[in-house]
């Protein structure tokens, strides 16, 4: 295992941990990469093609590096009702991303998730994690020029 | 009037989404008053909440709190601006129980829950022998507020008759339906309460092992359970004389189907989340083939209650179709979204329009169950909310989401959104569900172009029973749901889509046009300027072949000038 | 310890650890599924098995289910058979392949096009002719005259000339016909009779002695052929090898009687009271008029060529020749006019060039030898004036398309002209002439059942007299169904039908060059190799073959254009297997198919995720009985596929055990066993 993955080894090595490691790999890299996949693999004692399988169902775990922000727009329920599609259309005319695409300037990147959970404040978006909620048209123009010029 | 001794600030994700955190900030650099960072009280719309604590034991709250300095100030001297009453109607309807302490404790202080309660439910099973905590909840009759609503005290008794102390109780923390937030708000308000649960479950199953596999999507969930964990250690609540329960949390990386049992297991043991073919049941092999136990987050919050005052005394509140209350998370086209508890039994004209708030004039349809359940139209709205008199109509409890639909929402276009999202969680495994839910997606797609005819809808109608019948796991099972019920509630809606090529919701983009009006428009180029595709001319004509229909117009225009329409209008 | 359980009502016993699946196939019952293989931990992912539960209403996949006491299952009712076919469907939706490759579908005779192909230009010309004769007992007469309907749909046109395939069947027919005998069985001792000894008749003859039953063929003229004989013109089929071809026929023991007429000197009631079967393939040979004024006056077209051919390919110079009509009839009159010395040529024809529905090659070479085009032209009248003929015929021009496709021709007011000429032949079509007593439909042709030849009354139709005017691949296949028909009908046995099931990733004409090469990365992008002719003033002057053979070397080489796009598992795929016998559609369901997503870096096996079933049963093999882990179920949901590690296919710790490829229901994981 390259010596870049040692934080690895605050997890046990248990081929049952490989979740784990994944979201831990995650959370360091801001990805997974093909070399995270290999020292995945090696440490948790797992088939590297059993750990592509892995990494590729579930949709937390991303195999490009996202940009600097991580704008993701929230389609559960309440939110799409309220207006997650043109949030959509908005976000694609000022930034030209669709959802799974990096900014070329690496500074934005797009998503959608299932549900934050925030359903009374719908339509929300979360930036890095942080929820902005009852968002309209002027508010979301708003937090992408306030992100941009950070 | 007594004077304040402390403030409560709900800093649950809804109050800091709704800007809780910078409230704190300004809020301590007013006061040197003790403020208490509690939970959610399940009225989200009102959210920033803070409250205000007198000496008498009364307080006073204040709703949609803002940071500056008036607000606060408003706040400190008990002023009488946004002032915060629970509205009379929900506090009539309401019934308190699993979320008695939320909102009212700070959730990662061990005293606060105990001194509240807490752990006296744990304390009197442990002066049980374990097969009479069982029967308990046996006699409670509480059934699976997962969704499933299979009997928790049979399901108890299954792993209990295992040997050994080799099992494993799951909490089921991978709450995957868009829409719902109850097992959130739990663990992040009463985290101790679902502990609770849990150790009563180790204790009267005999299961060594607690694990809580938890959505990656609720870090402040997973920081309170992490704390109140490792107070749970410290204070050896885990330990049954010789027997010490391990407590861990694993977390989930997205995935909706995870919420099935078996692939939970799965994905606990570091594998695709896939579900398998059962038997052998969990309980007979599960996570590392050792019996295993699965409740879902509300189950066990529900747990300690029951054993403070007794299974039987539990089973008084609600209805035949299900015991004790239930949490709801109301969301959608009404006044007062938020979390609501309620017994079993209220009907969705008391939940919906009384707690609610909504507009009776206004709401067309509630969907239950998310993804899995059904729509139910506003007609049958005095059907009681239990298990049985949902599944009577296609829909199901599920874990408690509620979406409230507005007249204004296209069923179809709805149909089509929750088939969007279950064919693409679909693991992939069995054929009905991998291809038949991405065929019926298609085609309500089709259908919501103006593409669709007839036979779509008997395709969809076949296709859908079959989907249900010929799938491994809860998802492709229930997966056709919103497509069935909208099919057989508002069957004239798609007809429009097919035959006649009319969203009457004006939602559905293929077949809307915005239209200007010219005798309200004023010229002040807003609409023009708002554009992003300039699909507007200088003479304020749209053009539908440039226009994306991303009613930015419409939203800016101050006169109400531009509209949706049928297309060709 | 065993169990008692009910299969449709049957009680039956399980032991322990039995599935249904299991019980049932003890039992005598098959269950088809896709995805139980023994050595492996169940994958319970097809749902072809589905049988249900009577008490529960429950549908289990048998494959994985454990029988329970007392349970009542039901395997093979109407609502059991209609899940696994609904399953299979699905399967079918999103199959993304070939089962056969389009030039096969596309043959009439559905010859395998892909296969003779390659064994002709890997130099077997033997085992070539073998698998054509299968289909087409007629090679050097259609290796010679057909339309080619393979080619048409040959994927190799994207670059603008498909693979040369007609051109393997002529060579491998002239390399090895008179060497070749056919496995023949013994005799049953049925008898039929055949009436008409055109290509229908001759293939049914043959088709029948191939299973056991002599035949006797009737035929109004001298010698054998019917319209290939008598239609078609030396230069496209020197007789003396059409001679040679039905040689063959007497060979394999088919008696012939020439100069009997049906209706005349034989009666279909002594046939069919002497013969077990009587398969009537009498032709087309009653031409059509030209619908106008004088039409008495025209040549009818195969009465033309048929007096050329009688009299050994001479006859008088025509002089001045107008032919109306825009058929391969059409052509062959007006070329064998330019080599009976005619100098002025004309073809006639209301449509354009792009409607004539004579083969562009025929319309392309007469062009070559001097014959003229009026296009947008129609007759009105045609008169005898002062010894020469004068053809009136006015102008058209293209309207609405009508109810086959092609824009009606309109005529234009005032555009009437004259055309004077010596002959004026009308090649417009043919018609049955069936005589009575034989029941006919609307258009004149003979009545058939459903399936195509079956008359009744021990009665059976075969070739144009059932179609209309057709090919002489379209008359040879339905000689063979006639036979069969009859074989079923005298032995009971099932005629052997090509599986229904064809995935198809669709027409060249709607495919861009990259969906269409993708199982073979040494494809040869040459140019189709050229035929070589005999120089144009010895075509227009001779009745000479106009073209020779290709040659072995040419056809090694022009085999290397193939793209190969039929499936290497068609004959042993699953799910193609079920689907058939479950009365499956390709099309039941539409939409998105599977990513093509072909992998041919392997030197042995391929790896076609288009037509995975995404069971996972060769994850399984690999990781629980070969231990490798070489690979994983990817992504999820419909896009769910088996991949590699960081898609770099199977890597050279694969050691070619091929356990994955037996495993595998269909042709997804394969040896590239083509090569």
């Amino acid at each position: 295992m390259k010596p870049e993955f040692d934080f690895l080894k605050s997890i046990e090595p248990d081929p049952g941990n490989l979740i784990k490691g994944l979201q831990l790999l995650q959370a360091t890299e801001g990805y997974i990469s093909e070399d995270g996949i290999r020292a995945a693999a090696e440490y948790f004692k797992r088939p590297e093609a059993d750990v592509e399988g892995v990494v590729s169902f579930y949709a937390q775990f991303k195999r490009v590096k996202p940009g600097k922000y991580q704008i993701s727009v929230c389609d559960g329920t309440a939110c799409h009702l309220k207006g997650a599609p043109l949030i959509h259309e908005w976000l694609y005319q000022e930034l030209g991303l669709r959802p799974g695409e990096t900014s070329p300037d690496g500074v934005f990147s797009l998503e959608t998730v299932a549900c934050l959970g925030c359903c009374s404040l719908a339509p929300v978006i979360s930036v890095n994690g942080k929820v902005h909620g009852k968002l309209d048209r002027k508010s979301m123009m708003k937090i992408l020029k306030e992100y941009a010029a950070k | 009037m007594s004077t304040i001794v402390k403030f409560k600030i709900g800093m649950a994700s809804c109050g800091i989404a709704a800007g809780g955190e910078a409230v704190l900030e300004a809020l301590k650099k007013a006061t040197t008053l003790p403020i208490a960072e509690v939970g959610c009280i399940g009225h989200c719309y009102a959210e920033p909440i803070v409250e205000a604590c007198l000496a008498d034991g009364t307080s006073v709250m204040y709703s949609n709190v803002k940071a500056d300095e008036k607000s606060i100030s408003n706040i400190t001297n008990l002023g009488k601006e946004n002032r915060f009453e629970i509205p009379a109607a929900r506090k009539a309807k309401e019934l308190l129980k699993v979320l008695a302490l939320a909102g009212k404790i700070v959730p990662t202080d061990l005293n606060d829950y105990l001194a509240n309660g807490g752990y006296d439910g744990l304390k009197k099973a442990l002066e049980m022998k374990p097969e009479d905590v069982v029967n308990e909840v046996k006699l409670s009759a509480l059934r699976g507020r997962g969704g499933g609503g299979f009997p928790t005290g049979m399901k108890w008794s299954f792993l209990a008759a295992k040997p050994g102390f080799d099992k494993t109780v799951i909490c089921n923390a991978d709450e995957g339906d868009p829409g719902a937030f109850m097992d959130r708000s739990l663990m992040e308000s009463v985290p101790h309460q679902v502990l609770e649960g849990m150790l009563i479950a180790a204790y009267a199953t005999g299961a060594s092992r607690l694990v809580i596999y938890c959505r990656a999507e609720y870090p402040l969930a997973i920081k309170h359970l992490k704390i109140a964990i490792a107070q749970i250690n410290e204070a050896k609540l885990n330990v049954f004389g010789d027997r010490t329960v391990d407590i861990s949390i694993k977390e989930g990386a997205g995935a909706f189907v995870c919420g099935e049992e078996t692939a939970l297991i799965a994905s606990l043991e570091g594998q695709r989340g896939m579900p398998r073919f059962r038997p052998p049941f969990p309980t007979d092999r599960g996570y590392q083939d050792k019996p295993t136990m699965i409740n879902n987050v509300e189950t066990f919050g529900n747990i300690p209650a029951i054993l403070r005052e007794g299974g039987e005394n539990f089973a008084k509140t609600g209805s035949e179709g299900g015991r004790g209350t239930k949490l709801f998370a109301l969301a959608g086209d009404l006044k007062y979204p938020g979390l609501v508890e309620v017994p079993m039994g209220t009907t969705l004209n008391e939940i919906v329009f009384e707690i609610g708030g909504a507009d009776r004039e206004h709401v067309k349809a509630v969907q239950t169950g998310g993804p899995s359940g059904g729509c139910i139209p506003v007609e049958l709205f005095d059907t009681p909310v239990d298990y049985d008199s949902l599944r009577s109509l296609g829909a199901i409890m599920g874990s408690g989401g509620m979406i409230v639909i507005g007249k204004d929402r296209c069923m179809v276009e709805t149909a089509r959104y929750f088939l969007d999202f279950t064919h693409r969680e679909s693991c992939g495994k069995c054929t009905f569900c991998r291809v038949g839910t991405t065929r019926m997606y298609e085609t309500l797609e089709r259908i919501a172009a103006g593409k669709g005819c007839e036979a779509d809808l008997d395709m969809l109608e076949d296709l859908g029973k079959k989907i249900k019948a010929g799938s491994l796991c809860g998802l492709g099972q229930t997966a056709p749901n919103p497509v069935l019920a909208t099919l057989r509630f508002y069957r004239d809606e798609y007809l429009e889509h097919v035959n006649d090529k009319k969203c009457r919701a004006l939602q559905c983009n293929a077949l809307v046009d915005l239209a200007l009006d010219k005798s309200k428009c004023v010229k002040c180029k807003l609409c023009i300027k708002s554009c992003p595709v300039n699909a507007i001319s200088d003479d304020f004509v749209i053009d539908p072949a440039v226009c994306t229909r991303c009613n930015s117009c419409l939203d800016c225009c101050p006169k109400k000038a531009i509209s949706r329409v049928a297309k060709g209008e | 310890m065993s169990i008692e359980f009910f299969l449709d009502g049957r009680a039956v016993t399980a032991e322990a650890g039995q599935t249904i699946m299991d019980v049932a196939r003890a039992n005598g019952i098959e269950i088809p599924g896709l995805c139980g293989e023994k050595r492996i931990s169940k994958t319970t992912s097809c749902f072809v098995c589905v049988v249900k539960d009577k008490k529960t209403g429950k549908f289990l996949p048998s494959c994985s289910a454990i029988p329970a006491p007392g349970q009542e299952i039901e395997v093979t009712t109407g609502e059991v058979l209609e899940m696994r076919r609904t399953a299979l469907n699905l399967l079918l939706s999103e199959h993304n392949g070939d089962c056969e490759a389009p030039c096969t579908l596309a043959c009439p005779a559905h010859a395998a096009v892909e296969e003779y192909v390659r064994a002709a230009g890997n130099g077997d010309f033997e085992k070539a002719l073998k698998i054509i004769k299968e289909r087409i007992p007629m090679p050097i007469t259609v290796g010679r005259v057909c339309p080619r309907f393979c080619e048409k749909q040959c994927r190799r046109n994207i670059d603008g000339e498909p693979v040369a395939i007609n051109e393997f069947k002529r060579l491998a027919a002239d390399r090895c016909y008179d060497t070749y005998m056919e496995d023949l069985p013994e005799l049953s001792g049925k008898k039929a009779a055949v009436i008409g000894a055109g290509p229908a008749g001759l293939a049914a003859a043959y088709y029948l002695r191939l299973n056991g039953v002599q035949s006797t063929v009737f035929d109004q003229m001298p010698a054998a052929g019917g319209m290939t004989r008598y239609g078609i013109p030396e230069y496209r089929l020197p007789k003396n090898l059409l001679d040679k071809e039905i040689a063959h026929f007497s060979k394999m023991g088919i008696e012939f009687s020439f100069g009997k007429k049906l209706g005349e000197n034989i009666q279909l009631d002594e046939l069919k009271a002497a013969y077990d079967a009587v398969i009537i393939a009498i032709g087309c040979w009653q031409a059509s008029g030209m619908r106008c004024e004088g039409e008495e006056l025209a040549l009818p077209g195969i009465d033309y060529l048929r007096n050329v051919i009688e009299n050994g390919c001479t006859a008088p110079n025509p002089g001045k020749v107008l032919v109306v009509g825009g058929g391969n009839t059409a052509m062959d009159c007006l070329r064998t006019s330019v080599r009976l010395g005619s100098k002025e040529v004309y073809c006639i024809y209301r449509r354009t060039e792009a409607e004539m529905p004579a083969e562009k090659i025929e319309i392309h070479e007469a062009k070559e030898e001097g014959v003229n085009f009026r296009f947008l032209t129609a007759p009105v009248k045609l008169e005898k004036r002062n010894g020469k003929l004068v053809l009136t015929c006015q102008k058209m021009t293209l309207g609405e398309p009508d109810a086959s496709g092609r824009r009606k021709p309109v005529p234009e007011a005032g555009s009437d002209f004259e055309i004077e000429a010596d002959t004026v032949i009308a090649a417009i079509g043919q018609k049955t002439c069936a005589p009575e007593g034989v029941p006919v439909d609307r258009y004149g042709c003979l009545a058939v059942g459903e399936d195509g030849v079956t008359a009744g009354n021990g009665i059976y139709g075969a070739g144009d007299c059932v179609s209309g005017a057709a090919t002489v691949v379209e008359a040879l296949a339905s000689g063979r169904r006639a036979a069969l028909a009859v074989i079923r009908d005298l032995f009971g046995t099932p005629i052997p039908e090509d599986n229904p099931i064809n995935v198809t990733r669709g027409k060249w004409q709607s495919m861009t060059k990259d969906e269409i090469v993708v199982l073979r990365n040494d494809l040869a992008d040459y140019p189709r190799e050229k035929l070589s002719f005999i120089p144009l003033e010895e075509r227009k002057n001779t009745f000479k073959e106009v073209c020779s053979t290709m040659s072995a070397e040419q056809l090694a080489s022009e085999v290397k254009r193939c793209i190969e796009c039929s499936c290497s598992d068609k004959e042993e795929c699953k799910l193609r297997k079920f689907a058939g016998e479950a009365g499956c559609k390709t099309d039941a369901y539409s939409g998105m198919r599977q990513k093509a997503s072909y992998d041919v870096r392997h030197p042995e096996i391929i790896q076609d995720r288009g037509k995975c079933i995404k069971c996972g049963v060769c994850v399984k093999i690999c990781k629980e009985v070969v231990n490798k882990s070489l690979l994983s179920l990817q992504k999820r949901g419909f896009d769910s596929c088996i991949g590699t590690a960081f898609d770099q296919g199977l890597p050279e710790s694969c050691r070619d055990c091929g356990e994955c490829i037996k495993a595998c229901p269909t042709g997804a994981l394969d040896w590239r066993k083509k090569r």
